[in-house]
């Protein structure tokens, strides 16, 4: 009888189990697919518009189409630092095949006197882009520095990179799946 | 600032691996006490861990070298990378179960009973891993209007994250009250079975899940399918304490 009774038992678990899948089965495929903007993989990437050193306006919808990295960063931060230039390396190699990166200075907590010296010394030749208000760091919700995303051509975060330095082989791979 | 906030920004990544670590610390302290009650010899577990734990290191980051061959063989050094991104979790598990399994056999360690001394590892390991979703706001749920739902990545969703956390401290304290008289192996199916069933309900509440066969997720497939094992084999063990009986 008790033999009886488990078995009934496991059967109903089983057969419950299998009504949930297909209940709860996203038919619409309505998950997230890109739709809202949010700092995280697989959601729109937040759009801003920031100014850049020499005070011309770079927004993010401006790349709409093509590959981008967004690498927020400071210069009193040593990952940061220590990254930079292996960002440019690869920015170097990837930018004929459609690659755009973003240095997104967090200049909210940043002296802003030394975030020039730094481009120059590190012969940083991509778009360094300053967040004097926090508006960017904001819509990211920065807490860790550096962070990268790494946006498709259709303007969805394919990979979140928290911390660093990253290294060549972590940049190409997610630069590899970005230009595709 | 709410507690949910204030939780997210002190364990923001990379900080969310402290609450892994920290679960694995108290994990293994549980399963110390357990395993001279399981017959299992202490040293002989630590061993196995250490291997398990190499393996799982050295197996994830070949693994994950290996499949991305092409650009490492550009830049061999990045082996040695610090980055935790260039990882194969899944493979690197697959990797740890297989040497662990191999040693275990050479130092002939009971496999039943050293899964059953190493299950509160395991139940308490789920728990930190839930909290660390909770902190990095992975694992997230899918958007609904019930009253509890948390404002997340854009919109209301289900909290997906403490149903995790809540069902895997369940799964750890039935597994802590079993008797230790039960069959060899009873409480490592037992959390099998509890981990898959509660997987296959939350995956269902879930804004990130990977969907196969028009609309199906994939997690919860494999979960029921894993739960289908895991009764069949309670079922068996229950079974022969009746026949014994």
């Amino acid at each position: 009888m008790q033999l009886i009774l488990r078995r009934s038992l496991y059967a109903v678990i089983l057969l419950a189990g299998l009504v949930w899948v297909f209940v709860s089965a996203d038919k619409t495929n309505s998950a997230t697919a890109g739709r809202i903007p949010a700092p995280q993989k697989g959601f729109l990437a937040p759009e801003f518009k920031l100014e850049t050193s020499d005070g011309h306006l770079v927004a993010l919808t401006d790349y709409r189409g093509k590959a981008v990295l967004v690498n927020l960063w400071a210069t009193w931060c040593p990952p940061c630092r220590a990254e930079m230039p292996t960002i440019e390396k690869e920015y170097q190699a990837y930018q004929n095949q459609g690659l755009i990166v973003l240095g997104v200075n967090s200049t909210i907590e940043d002296d802003p006197t030394a975030i020039a010296p730094f481009v120059k010394q590190n012969n940083i030749t991509f778009p360094i882009l300053l967040d004097i208000n926090g508006e960017a760091s904001n819509l990211y919700e920065l807490r860790s520095l550096p962070t990268s995303f790494f946006i498709g051509r259709d303007g969805v975060i394919k990979d979140v990179v928290v911390g660093g330095p990253m290294s060549e082989a972590l940049l190409r791979t997610d630069i590899e799946e970005i230009i595709k | 600032m709410n507690i949910f906030s204030l939780f997210q920004n002190i364990f923001a990544p990379p900080r969310d691996l402290i609450l892994i670590i920290l679960a694995a610390w108290i994990g293994l302290t549980l399963s110390e006490r357990r395993a001279p009650r399981r017959h299992v010899n202490l040293d002989s577990l630590s061993n196995l861990l250490l291997v398990g734990l190499v393996s799982f290191v050295v197996g994830g980051r070949v693994l994950y070298a290996l499949e991305n061959l092409a650009i490492f063989a550009q830049s061999p050094a990045s082996i040695f990378s610090l980055n935790t991104a260039l990882f194969d979790q899944w493979g690197g598990l697959v990797v740890a179960a297989i040497m662990a399994f191999v040693y275990g056999r050479r130092i002939h360690l009971p496999l039943w009973l050293s899964l059953d001394a190493l299950t509160p590892l395991f139940a308490t390991l789920a728990i930190g891993i839930a909290f660390s979703h909770l902190a990095s706001g992975a694992a997230f749920g899918k958007e609904t209007n019930v009253p509890w739902a948390i404002e997340q990545w854009g919109a209301l969703r289900h909290p997906t994250q403490i149903y995790e956390i809540v069902a895997s401290i369940l799964t750890l304290t039935l597994i802590l009250i079993q008797r230790t008289t039960a069959r060899p192996g009873f409480e490592f199916i037992l959390f099998v079975a509890l981990t898959s069933a509660s997987r296959l309900v939350i995956e269902g509440l879930r804004g990130d899940s990977t969907l196969i066969f028009g609309g199906f997720r994939a997690a919860q497939i494999a979960a029921w399918l894993i739960l289908l094992v895991a009764l069949i084999g309670l079922d068996y063990q229950q079974r022969l304490d009746h026949k014994k009986e």
